[in-house]
């Protein structure tokens, strides 16, 4: 729909192998995950904007619904951001509720 | 008591200009009588909606950043509520989250600059000079789906 980009290839894309053996070539432990860090603290990322559609398209996966912080691995605090954008984003339909 | 707030509503597509700006006249007038001032105005023009509002399919975005008090701004959406032409609207109180940001903001720098000259630094950060780049790759996997499972 309307151009936006997803992410990530699928739930459960990737799972098998090949996900492990990222650049950084750890395959030592069997289920290594990288850590991941919230993107509004490495970006440094102040202002969680509702009108900032772009930035708040690449939390809201196909089905539109908010990104899980256990996927994403925002931190807390940004997540409660951006949760409050997204939704006052989607009372001005600049972002779906929900999208078939 | 002023406060400021951003109020974004949503023009019906069958709308003319003429229409449109004589909306922002009479959200003026309210303002204006209530005692508080537009400190900036933005048309976004007409956006496709994320989904259906009523039968509408399309909108005229309008942006207004207002300087008032509370009861202004109540009166504004009251008012907004009986106008057949706007189909939705918001009103946000902004003034409080600036001021959040902008201590964050001044913070992380003063953060940074202690850090740099206690390095032998200078406090400011040199252009060309980078710590991590910001290689594509990097930001591939941040989002991918598999679930932490520990």
């Amino acid at each position: 729909m309307n151009g936006r980009k997803t992410f990530g290839g699928g739930r459960g894309g990737g799972r098998a192998g090949q996900n492990q053996q990222g650049k950084n070539g750890q395959q030592r432990r069997p289920m290594f995950r990288r850590r991941k860090v919230c993107k509004f603290c490495t970006d440094k990322i102040d202002d969680i904007n509702y009108k900032d559609t772009r930035l708040l398209m690449s939390f809201v996966p196909e089905r539109a619904k908010i990104l899980p912080r256990r996927i994403s691995g925002t931190c807390a605090m940004h997540q409660r951001k951006l949760r409050t954008s997204i939704m006052r984003a989607r009372q001005l339909a600049l972002i779906p509720f929900t999208s078939e | 008591m002023n406060r400021k707030y951003e109020l974004v509503y949503i023009v019906s597509p069958d709308a003319t200009e003429d229409q449109v700006s004589d909306l922002h006249t009479q959200v003026d007038g309210i303002v204006q009588r209530l005692g508080g001032q537009i400190e900036k105005t933005d048309n976004w023009g007409r956006r496709r909606l994320a989904y259906e509002i009523g039968r509408h399919k399309e909108g005229t975005y309008v942006l207004e950043v207002i300087n008032g008090s509370g009861d202004l701004m109540k009166e504004i959406d009251r008012r907004l509520k009986l106008f057949d032409l706007v189909i939705r609207h918001l009103v946000v109180r902004v003034d409080e989250d600036q001021e959040v940001i902008e201590r964050a903001r001044t913070k992380r720098g003063q953060v940074s600059s202690r850090r740099r000259i206690a390095r032998g630094l200078p406090s400011e950060r040199q252009p060309g000079e980078g710590q991590r780049g910001d290689s594509d790759d990097d930001r591939d996997d941040r989002f991918d789906m598999t679930e932490d499972r520990r």
